[in-house]
């Protein structure tokens, strides 16, 4: 468990290097979710694109990059929002321990 | 090139990547108008091709990397972009090797771009 | 048409870059050191005559650099006039 001062007031985290499987299980308990085999294939998924793109996807990328890397029936919103609902690309995010992405509506 | 949803935005971006912060704010503009559906272009002149240069690797200067982000603008539905070709010329620029496709326009081409945009932006 | 304002001397990589982009036809206003460029004689002022724009400096900053009995033709507004200029113009660009 990470201590509140490792999260900003939004609860992402501050430092990416923090990072872990258990941490984001700890993320992702405030946002009452529970991970599933889905929810790590889209942490995985979103991490990968922060390393390619060195930036943390809006919806409509993370939409696209879905459909791209895991089929198209994985690249919808309704896919994303049944695993993180609200806002996927701003939640999902945050439990991968990812900077808040810039253009999140 | 008609716009159903809404004017038609071209942002000129003419700054080399990491002099100032200018590069970043252009690239963000154009990135907050995808992702509220307005159709978006982009030009790069002058030093603003330099951002095109590929293999760009920040982690000694502690910045985002901006070549890595002009990688994500085709996942934006960003698919305009345009360089002026002297100025790619001048740095002998490879724009094959550019982090994302472009087309290269000479300075008619450039006029007619700015004519067929309802708004411009500089940065 | 365009509306182009250059805020920068004709040295600047900004002047250049909006000579590229300048179009016959183009209104260009000149403000802070971008007055400069509207010299007679001197090489800004040459490829600015050649390129078909309207050439316009903001008075304030013309009368400030003491450069208008040097501006032969080119015409001098002040505020008005840019808020005329910006309401003539559909697009408007700003190099700085």
């Amino acid at each position: 468990m990470l201590p509140p001062g490792a999260f900003d007031r939004e609860g992402f985290l501050r430092r990416l290097e923090d990072w872990t499987p258990g941490v984001a299980r700890q993320i992702a308990a405030g946002e009452n979710i529970e991970l599933s085999e889905a929810h790590w294939e889209l942490i995985n998924l979103l991490r990968e694109y922060y390393r390619e793109f060195d930036s943390s996807p809006a919806m409509r990328p993370l939409v696209k990059y879905c459909g791209l890397k895991l089929g198209a029936e994985k690249g919808r919103s309704i896919y994303l929002l049944s695993l993180f609902p609200g806002s996927p690309a701003k939640i999902g995010s945050k439990i991968a321990g990812l900077p808040k992405p810039d253009n999140c509506l | 090139m008609s716009a159903p949803g809404g004017k038609r935005l071209l942002v000129v971006v003419r700054h080399s990547p990491y002099s100032s912060s200018l590069a970043r704010a252009s690239l963000d503009v154009a990135l907050a108008a995808a992702a509220f559906d307005q159709p978006v272009s982009l030009l790069f002149v002058g030093d603003g091709v330099l951002q095109l240069q590929s293999g760009q690797d920040c982690d000694a200067l502690g910045v985002k990397n901006l070549g890595r982000l002009l990688a994500s603008l085709p996942l934006y539905d960003i698919e305009q972009v345009f360089v002026d070709a002297e100025a790619a010329q001048h740095y002998r620029l490879d724009l094959a090797a550019a982090p994302l496709p472009t087309r290269a326009l000479d300075r008619d081409a450039m006029a007619e771009l700015i004519r067929t945009h309802d708004h411009l932006l500089g940065f | 048409m365009t509306l182009h304002t250059l805020n920068a001397s004709p040295a600047s990589a900004a002047f250049a870059d909006c000579l590229r982009l300048l179009a016959a036809g183009d209104a260009l206003l000149l403000l802070g050191d971008g007055v400069y460029a509207a010299l007679e004689g001197t090489e800004p002022r040459r490829a600015l005559d050649a390129s078909g724009a309207l050439l316009y400096l903001l008075q304030p900053d013309a009368a400030a650099a003491g450069v208008l009995g040097r501006i032969g033709s080119a015409a001098v507004v002040d505020m008005d006039g840019f808020v005329e200029l910006s309401e003539r113009f559909v697009r408007q660009l700003a190099w700085y």
